[in-house]
């Protein structure tokens, strides 16, 4: 028996009103450790492609990991599996908080649900009373209202609360599930997934305890990760500005270099943001107070207030860093006091900052080019700056509810709203796979063109994105991989190598969403790689066999491959790695990186090379798959006729000492 | 003589307090054992540590039975000893905050010791919410903070 685990996991099936509570199973742990790791051992098990995402048969996956309620830091989080509404591949979205850890000292790795209830309801779990309750009284309220009546409701004001708002209950395809009040599993619209299973919430309270195997090892690895997080760890500056400022800091340093959207990501820079809607201005206007996660050396976390004009009063948790460029720089607007209403809305309604902002922004770029009228938008000229706020502010009171046609159009993501208007409105509409994209630009960032276009979830930063060539984190280059690597892998200009670097980024990533810590951890700024994971895996769990790298790598690999096969058997191939036209035919207009566009190919030869993918058709290889222990996976891809028996392609160099 | 020092406005909710303490007293990890815990309002974003304050006039001594609470006269902390702690409670209800907690599966009460004079709670804590240090120093250097605070304005 493994150590570090709750020991057990919840299924709950809403159709039938049943809950089953099984051990976790060793094969479950030793093989995919936890997470997404286990969410998608579960999701190819459970979920053919015939289930359609916002079916009762769909799953959705509350999942924590062996590291998740220990005392290393940051273990805070947790991750939700499931089918996405919003693109119809593979989805994971992780929050923040303390609802992870209750989760698993009430006893519970997992909770996997399933099927439709007939009226709302509520799931509460008290250690190990569980209950579905009546949400009649909490259908139609904002994630505050519901978050508080449940605590009253249960007169527990400690309980921890997962919940959806309009948004969710509405389906609008980018809704997120919002914990602990303000903490967003915010992309790929998990928030319709509950909605469409008539779950409002889920409200837990544990007061178990997770056994460590090795504790003098812990103790060793603990010493040392929080020396990482003081004054004589490497990256202390960073960690003390995330701590002054939030995560808004990345503003300016992204600015910096040509790489903060601007204009529905048009451009990359945005005029003087430093002095508008830079980390000074934000702390100097809105800065209310400081907080945390759970467990968390860090602590990124801040409220925000407006203090003054019309939006006087308005205050919540955040915003964080995507939150910013969604709501400023993307429609070329300084007025932070609209920033935070709009951040304040998404919070209270459950949507998506990033997907929301970017749907919104392309309305605006569509109606610019003559291809929305006002007869589209109700009535509405949709235009740029500072002016254009007022109906931002107004969308985000309609979209949740799907108030008019307009808000309605907008609530299905920009990829479907495109579709539906037509007229070439598609090339404003800046996702990839149908995920919005998120605060970044691979022109001047090469290796994040990559990322977004192989990405399982669509084009986000959190699955594979590399901080090392974004903010020059040289020495730790050094470090990593081997010395004639150093400079080409260092220059974020150049495509070069790279496939190789975001290949190891995705595997560490999958460890970190596993094992579950924080991906500030890993990437603002790299406090951790491979070896720390091995290490502490080891210690917690007691599977020792980790400490050896390619048994860690295999891991990795393996929770990388199941994933993407899980997308290969909904009809995912070579043309979905791929990127908007935006990025890799429009070279960047302005800022830093002016000139630059992304030339995917040689990135993805190099990263196709790693996995060995089959390079025609994207499928992976027989051999593998069964290298990795996913013998299964490849028998059911061979019968579906999208697997490959042999690679033929090129040996991938290996970029690390 | 030192003393734990609260400073409720730093707090940021993290909870590592508790569970380094759980698992340096406990060797496990589990929150409800640490001898400090952290309260919270999520709504307002506002948290406080709760830990026993070592009372001068302390009620859990005064109601105890069998002598298992006392004050050690070196470093004025009271302190339990577990084999002579019959599990009665009486120092659960005396204690005016809730600082001394009875633990069904030990038999005995656990509170906070001061760890001998080297609190791991104040290690762990990353924003200086938790002190050990000299009362007089420890008013001193709020009142210091206050007068910062003041010149922010003049």
């Amino acid at each position: 028996m493994a150590d570090g685990y709750a020991g057990k996991y919840l299924r709950v099936d809403l159709t039938k009103e049943k809950f089953t509570i099984l051990p976790t199973p060793e094969e479950w742990k030793r093989k995919y450790l936890g997470g997404v790791g286990m969410g998608a051992k579960i999701m190819w098990d459970e979920v053919p492609p015939e289930v359609k995402p916002l079916s009762p048969q769909n799953r959705i996956i509350f999942a924590t990991g062996p590291v998740n309620g220990t005392l290393f830091p940051p273990s805070g989080r947790y991750e939700v599996i499931s089918r996405s509404p919003l693109t119809g591949w593979w989805a994971h979205a992780s929050a923040g908080g303390f609802f992870g850890p209750e989760m698993k000292y009430a006893g519970y790795d997992l909770i996997i649900i399933q099927g439709k209830a007939k009226k709302p309801v509520y799931l509460h779990i008290d250690n190990d009373l569980i209950e579905l309750k009546s949400a009649r009284h909490l259908w139609g309220k904002n994630v505050i209202e519901t978050t508080d009546r449940i605590m009253e409701d249960l007169k527990d004001p400690d309980v921890k609360v997962a919940a959806i708002g309009q948004a969710g209950e509405n389906l609008v395809r980018y809704s997120c599930i919002m914990s602990d009040y303000f903490r967003a599993a915010g992309r790929t619209g998990l928030g319709a997934v509950l909605g469409s299973k008539n779950l409002k919430a889920i409200a837990i309270r544990g007061t178990k305890g997770i056994k460590i195997a090795n504790k003098e090892k812990f103790n060793k690895l603990l010493e040392d990760a929080f020396r990482r997080h003081s004054p004589e760890g490497r990256y202390w500056e960073y960690i003390e500005s995330f701590r002054k400022y939030g995560t808004f800091s990345l503003t300016d340093w992204e600015n910096a270099i040509g790489r903060l959207p601007t204009k529905n990501h048009w451009t990359g820079y945005f005029e003087n943001a430093e002095e508008t809607i830079g980390m000074e201005p934000m702390r100097k206007r809105h800065y209310k107070r400081h907080a945390s996660c759970f467990g968390c050396g860090i602590q990124c976390k801040y409220s925000s207030v407006v203090k003054e004009g019309k939006y006087a009063g308005t205050e919540s948790e955040g915003p964080e860093y995507e939150t910013v460029e969604g709501f400023t720089s993307n429609f070329l607007s300084t007025d932070t006091s609209a920033l935070i209403r709009a951040n304040y809305l998404c919070n209270i309604y459950g949507m998506d900052t990033i997907s929301v902002s970017h749907s919104i922004s392309w309305a605006y770029e569509s109606y610019e080019h003559g291809l929305l009228t006002k007869e589209d938008t109700d009535g509405r000229e949709l235009i740029w700056g500072e002016d254009g706020m007022d109906d931002v502010i107004e969308l985000l009171e309609e979209i949740p509810f799907r108030k008019t046609k307009f808000a309605s159009l907008l609530a299905e993501g920009s990829r479907e709203a495109a579709r539906r208007t037509g007229k070439g409105s598609e090339a404003y509409a800046i996702h990839v796979n149908g995920l919005e994209a998120s605060g970044q630009d691979g022109r001047p960032h090469k290796s994040l063109g990559l990322t977004y276009a192989i990405n399982v979830r669509g084009a986000d930063h959190l699955t594979s994105l590399s901080s090392l060539d974004e903010l020059g984190y040289k020495e730790e280059i050094k470090r990593r991989y081997k010395k004639e690597t150093v400079n080409i892998l260092a220059d974020r200009w150049d495509e070069k190598l790279k496939g190789y670097l975001v290949a190891d980024m995705e595997e560490l990533y999958a460890l970190c969403d596993s094992a579950l810590l924080c991906k500030y951890g890993v990437m603002w700024p790299p406090i951790y790689y491979h070896q720390d994971f091995g290490k502490i895996i080891s210690a917690i769990t007691g599977f020792t066999e980790y400490e050896d790298p390619k048994n860690l790598s295999k891991l990795a690999k393996r929770i990388c491959h199941l994933r993407r096969c899980f997308n290969v058997r909904l009809g995912w191939s070579k043309k979905n790695d791929a990127l908007h036209p935006r990025f890799t035919e429009e070279p960047m207009p302005t800022g830093p990186a002016k000139g630059q566009v992304v030339h995917l190919e040689p990135m993805l030869r190099e990263y196709y090379q790693v996995r060995k993918y089959d390079w025609k058709t994207g499928y992976p290889t027989k051999k593998e798959l069964e290298e990795v222990g996913l013998e299964d996976v490849a028998k059911e891809l061979k019968k579906r006729k999208k697997l490959v028996p042999v690679y033929r392609g090129k040996k991938a160099f290996q970029i690390r000492k | 003589m030192k003393i734990l020092n609260i400073d409720a406005e730093k707090c940021s909710g993290c909870r590592l307090c508790e569970l380094a303490c759980a698992f340096t007293k406990e060797k496990r990890i589990i929150p409800i054992l640490g001898r400090v815990n952290v309260f919270q309002n999520y709504a307002w974003g506002l948290s406080v540590p709760v830990v026993c304050t070592q009372c001068e006039e302390a009620p859990c001594i005064k109601v105890c039975p069998t002598e298992a609470l006392y004050r050690d006269p070196e470093t004025n902390v009271v302190k339990v000893k577990e084999e002579k702690c019959i599990g009665c409670k009486l120092c659960v209800s005396a204690c005016p905050y809730g600082a001394v907690v009875f633990i069904p599966e030990k038999k005995t009460v656990i509170k906070c010791d001061l760890c001998d004079g080297d609190p791991v709670c104040v290690k762990f804590c990353p924003t200086g919410a938790l002190k050990y240090e000299e009362p007089v120093k420890a008013t001193l250097s709020k009142r210091r903070e206050q007068a910062e605070k003041i010149w922010e304005v003049l």
